[in-house]
């Protein structure tokens, strides 16, 4: 275990340089971030104010406001890059340097973004949550903040996110088939937007087709720590949906292990 | 050491047809082709010793070396490197092998480059007092003093080149890769990088494959050469013999007042029909003529141009190295 640190560390210790030297790059990554969500809050105020009555499936404005800010929170926390990251590395055959190494493949990703992702949460989450409880102070008068459903929101967002990270490693091990992943990567946005409760609350969706999709792994991702963090999911609901995540990144880690076995028998280096 | 019987390597390619019309047809039903990249191919290498691996571009050898160092799974055949399959356990594998290639680096792009090298100790588990001897000595073979605080990405490519020997040989590995260490650099850059290698070889012992396309490396470096072409072996010995069984060919260089030398000549004439690698270049007076010695001997070639016409200082030169080679890769070899 300490042998595993001190090899990993410096992965780490390199993700948050990463951050660092391209700040420009990263501070422009956050504005976009905040844009789109405030694209959905204009259009939530449209859909609220033609008339669709006070209370859709339970959600008021103010509570819809919430969730809007709660999302655009929780995906800044739990965001994977390593599709992305995987298929460049496939596409330009720079993956032949990770292979090189004594190294679990896997884990040198892993340990890269979390570096990557310890500075921006540093940095970001204060101002964010103070900001969230701020408009949800505003909009339901006094303040919300529940300090233990934010240290379980926390839990369930580290499970989030590894249940993103292998997701996206196995994604983007489908780079060795396709060989480039751009247009493959723009739709698992999409449809994982979709089914992770991101766009809309799957709440709103027909009962059975809301079921179904609250056991797939994409509501683990975001819909779940939103969910406790407002406090809808407590007691055994809340158990079984943090068991639930956890089944799901233990699913697929173990995937990601075995694709990676039979993937890499197929590697073909492009580019000489 | 090292022991390869045998090995080969298929990929499957997709074959677009040309045009957009080519485009659409892939893309709903693409057509795929089986390509042989290494074709069974067969070397041993001894302990300590630099091989030099060549062959023209697409040859193979990068997938050779893919194979070696446990990237590519072969298709079939064996290679064993200390005892070990390299694609069977490809960590504890990797530990003993150091590895360049010249077109990519393994250092963090991002990082001062001590950083790499720190990353690196972590990663193989250098000790502490091995780390410390070990970057001094590469420091004074590879003079990295002058860069090592700087970002890798600030390093000029010939820097970077040295550094990425460095780290491939931070861990004493017993069997290095190079490959294409010299890639795009300058004589003084080169000349530098040949001797750290020629240096850590006497020193270690270290094995050492290396692929180029320069045969001043082959030369300064490799007792012994492999070379390979459209995926199949071709030629295995030393530099010398190399010369001695490719090597008859001979260049006759003279200046004459004839304006057209080769039909005053009419060299076919004498080689009947064996006229391989016969070349014949004018530039104004001065001719040079390139022929196969063992087709027709050097005094015979000599006595028969200076009967045909009138000629002056004449002269008869061994083609290098580089002639040879360039001869064997325009004609693709066959055995």
């Amino acid at each position: 275990m300490r042998r595993a640190a001190k090899i990993y560390f410096p992965f780490i210790n390199a993700g948050m340089q990463e951050v660092a030297t391209y700040r420009v790059n990263w501070i422009f990554y956050i504005l976009g971030n905040v844009m789109s969500c405030f694209v959905s809050y204009f259009i939530w105020k449209a859909v609220y104010s033609s008339g669709g009555g006070e209370n859709l499936e339970g959600f008021t404005l103010p509570d819809m406001i919430v969730y809007i800010f709660l999302m655009f929170l929780t995906s800044t926390i739990i965001g994977s890059d390593a599709s992305y990251v995987v298929g460049e590395e496939v596409r330009d055959g720079s993956i032949v340097m990770r292979l090189i190494k004594p190294v679990s493949y896997n884990g040198t990703f892993l340990f890269q973004e979390l570096g990557n992702k310890l500075l921006t949460e540093i940095m970001l989450l204060v101002p964010l949550v103070v900001g969230v409880e701020a408009v949800r102070a505003a909009l339901m008068g006094g303040i919300q903040f529940n300090p233990l459903s934010f240290l379980i929101y926390l839990v369930s967002c580290v499970l989030a996110y590894l249940i993103n990270f292998f997701f996206n490693i196995c994604f983007g091990f489908l780079a060795f088939v396709v060989k480039y992943l751009w247009g493959a990567n723009l739709m698992k946005a999409c449809v994982v937007g979709f089914l992770s409760g991101t766009i809309i609350p799957l709440a709103f969706l027909p009962k059975p087709l809301e079921a179904v999709f609250l056991l797939l792994p994409f509501a683990s991702l975001n819909y779940t720590p939103v969910m406790i963090y407002i406090g809808r999911y407590s007691g055994l609901t809340l158990l079984y949906y943090l068991g639930l995540q956890l089944f799901w990144a233990l699913a697929f880690w173990g995937l990601s292990k075995f694709l990676w076995r039979v993937s890499v028998k197929h590697l073909t280096v492009q580019g000489g | 050491m090292i022991d390869v019987k045998n090995l080969r390597k298929e990929f499957k390619k997709t074959i677009k047809e040309p045009g957009l019309k080519g485009s659409f047809k892939s893309l709903f039903k693409p057509q795929t082709k089986r390509v042989v990249a290494v074709d069974d191919i067969s070397f041993e290498v001894p302990k300590g010793e630099i091989l030099g691996f060549i062959g023209p571009n697409g040859a193979g050898k990068s997938t050779v070396i893919k194979m070696l160092t446990g990237i590519l799974t072969p298709t079939s055949g064996k290679c064993e490197i200390n005892g070990k399959n390299p694609t069977e356990n490809r960590k504890s594998y990797v530990r003993e092998i150091g590895v360049v290639f010249g077109q990519r680096t393994q250092l963090w792009w991002d990082l001062p480059l001590r950083e790499t090298y720190s990353v690196l100790k972590e990663i193989y588990e250098v000790p502490d007092d091995r780390f410390k001897s070990r970057m001094s000595f590469l420091n004074e073979v590879l003079e990295l003093d002058d860069f090592i605080t700087s970002p890798v990405r600030t390093l000029s490519l010939g820097q970077r080149m040295r550094a990425d020997i460095a780290a491939s040989l931070l861990h004493s590995p017993k069997v290095l890769f190079l490959d294409e260490p010299t890639i795009g650099l300058d004589v003084v850059v080169k000349e530098n990088i040949r001797n750290a290698i020629e240096h850590i070889n006497k020193q270690e012992k270290t094995t050492v494959i290396l692929t180029t396309h320069d045969l001043a490396d082959i030369e300064a470096l490799s007792n012994r050469i492999v070379m390979i072409d459209k995926g199949r072996n071709v030629f295995d010995g030393t530099v010398s013999e190399l010369k001695t069984k490719y090597g008859q060919i001979r260049e006759l260089h003279f200046e004459t007042e004839e304006r057209n030398a080769a039909q005053a000549l009419c060299y076919e004439k004498l080689f009947g029909g064996n006229i391989g690698g016969l070349t014949l270049e004018q530039e104004g007076k001065a001719v040079k003529a390139r022929f196969d010695s063992s087709v027709v001997p050097v005094s015979e070639m000599l006595a028969y141009t200076l009967s045909r016409i009138n000629v002056t200082d004449i002269s008869v030169r061994d083609a290098d190295i580089e002639e040879i080679i360039r001869r064997l890769y325009q004609q693709g070899v066959s055995e």
